[in-house]
């Protein structure tokens, strides 16, 4: 199944196609494949992370669907 | 604790009085709130003699508690119509602080309409007055040099300057502070009172503290080590230890945009297709490039660091940040997608003296009438700088998003208790919702800013989409910020505070080894719904009742893509929110 996956401040490093960006890329994945194992494939740091599915909060138990796109934000905050 | 300095611009009298015993926990807003709420009748004209205008330091400014130096400026508000307490980085506090005074306080008029005054405070405590009828309508950044000309050259003070916004008495006009290196870029932005400051003749305000060490502790030695262990969890929580310091305020632009929550073209929509050309990491990237600098504090003792300056190609200061809130209001909200051409808008907006919030949503509100197009980033500068004139729309519109709004005939305008939305819209982020509906200052985000959980994961999580916990979480943290506003803590180090527990704790015994008094948990969070009694009675007695803790009715009606939402907390929920007032008014003796 296709996903897009956009990465956000110092997380867009992890793209693995090392161009960096916040541009989300076209991923090719099993079906039913977990939120956890994308983290885990990209190797992002081990930290609390803001994660959106097709822009809602979403645990990263859960498995994606054709189309999902996933957004992935370090720990941000603001005013 | 200091004293309380009153100045009478009528007739230029000074009196100072010790704060009075029953104030003696009182700094910041809670001491700003207490002499309005005492001297202030709730139905007086905000811009006649009966308003007066506070200034407040926390008890903790003026020592080396980190983060320790926001200023309070309180008065009855022009645009709300209620009790206001404008907060602003910057150093006047400090200053303040270590003169040793607790709150300054503006009062009457001078007869002359004319008239405009410098009010300078030298490190002795002396206090000059110079007539400056010459700087009318001078902006901020020449009024800062001007000042820059008269001081001694080794001096070290801080300025607290009107714009020509404030003295044309605009009800969007706020009050500029200035920030370790002299930029008159901080500010206390909401509600109008550079208006009042304007109609106290007052145009600039000079503290000098040269000389003056660290205000004395009660036990040094234990607030010393309270101080550590407050910085080390300031800078280990990943918001404020990483995330602000990198990006800054901005960074919350794609995540915003992500959640569908971002206020765009005038609420219209809660995603906007550039929210990455103006968000915090292309902010970083830009300035990096142009060799600006990209972290520093706004106030000495700030171990966060979450400001920046933005500069041009050429690498030339134009303005500081710009912060989330403008990179919105002048971006997203007006479909504009050029961070130079928003730096303008703030640049602009804060020379003349006028709130950004307000002033992007009322651009918005313009645009969505059709009287510019949206993204007209050239004639949105040019109608901002127009107000100068003094009539006309460009006038209006210094008078906020409601007043251009009304006159366009604009159906959706975005404001509660007549003050202009900030950077989140309310049916998608439910819980800052009801924090605009119900908090007394008008639609306010920092008042009780539930994206904390809504939006971040920091304190809990509460689902944003929906009206479930909303009123719990905006009730907290409403009654957390008025206590932390009232200590003169910068809000930023609510995200530890949330999350540490040891956190928390560092901040009572910092207040308990600097005062000597004895301060836990719970006397924070009494102090906290003391504050926010005093402002819920006021705007009681200056007309308010539960008609005014609505959003806009639009809001439940028109939905917002891409969710598609509407804001769905009920009334009876939102009139719960301040349930705790009787019984703390009774507490205070005060019904």
């Amino acid at each position: 199944m296709k996903v897009t996956v956009a990465l956000f401040a110092y997380l867009s490093a992890f793209q693995p196609d090392g161009l960096g960006g916040r541009a989300p890329r076209t991923f090719d994945l099993a079906e039913g494949t977990a939120i956890a194992e994308v983290i885990a494939s990209l190797g992002l740091p081990d930290q609390p992370r803001i994660v959106f599915v097709n822009g809602r909060h979403a645990e990263e138990t859960v498995a994606l669907s054709e189309a999902d796109r996933l957004a992935i934000f370090p720990p941000v905050a603001g005013g | 604790m200091g004293e309380l300095l009153r100045i009478d611009m009528s007739d230029l009298s000074v009196t100072r009085e010790p704060v009075p015993t029953e104030w003696h926990k009182y700094s910041g807003r809670a001491l700003t709130d207490a002499i309005i709420y005492r001297d202030v009748p709730a139905d007086t004209d905000p811009l006649g003699p009966a308003n007066e205008l506070v200034f407040s330091p926390g008890v903790l400014a003026g020592t080396n508690a980190p983060n320790g130096g926001r200023l309070s400026i309180g008065a009855k508000s022009p645009l709300t119509g209620g009790i206001k307490e404008s907060n602003s980085g910057g150093q006047a506090a400090h200053g303040l602080a270590r003169i040793g005074i607790s709150a300054l306080v503006i009062s009457r008029m001078p007869e002359d309409p004319a008239a405009r005054y410098m009010i300078t405070i030298e490190a002795d405590g002396s206090v000059k007055f110079d007539r400056v009828d010459e700087w009318a309508g001078v902006g901020n950044y020449d009024l800062a040099a001007a000042i820059k000309k008269l001081r001694p050259e080794d001096d070290r003070y801080s300025t607290i300057t009107n714009g020509p916004a404030g003295e044309m008495l605009s009800r969007a006009s706020g009050i500029a502070v200035s920030d370790p290196k002299g930029y008159p870029n901080r500010f206390a932005g909401r509600g109008g009172l550079g208006a009042v400051m304007g109609s106290k003749g007052v145009k600039a305000i000079v503290i000098s503290d040269k000389g003056l060490s660290s205000v004395e502790h009660a036990d040094k030695e234990e607030f010393v080590a309270a101080t550590r262990r407050f910085a080390e969890g300031i800078k280990s929580h990943p918001v404020s230890g990483q995330g602000l310091p990198m990006y800054g305020t901005n960074v919350l632009m794609n995540i915003l945009s992500e959640a569908g929550g971002l206020p765009t073209r005038n609420f219209s929509a809660g995603t906007f297709e550039s929210a990455d050309d103006i968000g915090g990491e292309r902010q970083r990237d830009i300035i990096l490039e142009r060799g600006g600098n990209v972290s520093h504090g706004c106030q000495t003792g700030c171990v966060i660091k979450c400001s920046r300056y933005w500069v041009d190609a050429e690498g030339e200061y134009v303005t500081k940040g710009p912060e989330y809130e403008t990179a919105w209001s002048m971006g997203a909200d007006c479909g504009i997608k050029d961070l130079d051409q928003i730096a303008a808008l703030d640049r602009a907006a804060g020379d003349l003296g006028l709130d950004t919030i307000e002033m992007g949503a009322a651009l918005a509100v313009v645009m969505d009438s059709g009287k510019l197009a949206f993204g007209d980033a050239e004639g949105a500068l040019a109608m901002l700088k127009s107000g100068l004139s003094g009539d006309g729309d460009g006038r209006l519109l210094w008078d906020g998003a409601e007043a251009i709004g009304t006159k366009l005939g604009v159906e959706h305008l975005p404001v509660v208790k007549h003050q202009a939305m900030p950077a989140y819209d309310p049916r998608s982020v439910q819980g800052i919702g009801v924090t605009y509906a119900t908090t007394t200052q008008g639609a306010d985000h920092t008042a009780g800013y539930t994206i904390t959980s809504n939006i971040l994961g920091v304190g809990g999580s509460v689902d944003p989409l929906s009206p479930e916990g909303q009123v719990v979480l905006s009730r907290n943290l409403q009654i957390a910020t008025a206590m932390l506003d009232s200590l003169g803590l910068c809000i930023f180090v609510a995200f530890p505070v949330l999350d540490l527990p040891e956190v928390f704790t560092a901040i009572h015994e910092m207040m308990t080894a600097h005062t000597g008094e004895k301060w836990d948990a719970a006397d924070l969070m009494q102090l906290g719904r003391e504050v926010l009694t005093m402002e819920r009675l006021f705007n009681e007695g200056a007309g308010f009742t539960a008609a005014d803790d609505r959003l806009p009715g639009w809001m439940k009606t028109a939905e917002l893509p891409p969710h598609n939402v509407v804001f769905t907390v009920t009334d009876a929920d939102l009139d719960s929110v301040y349930d705790f007032v009787p019984e703390t008014a009774k507490e205070m003796g005060l019904q």
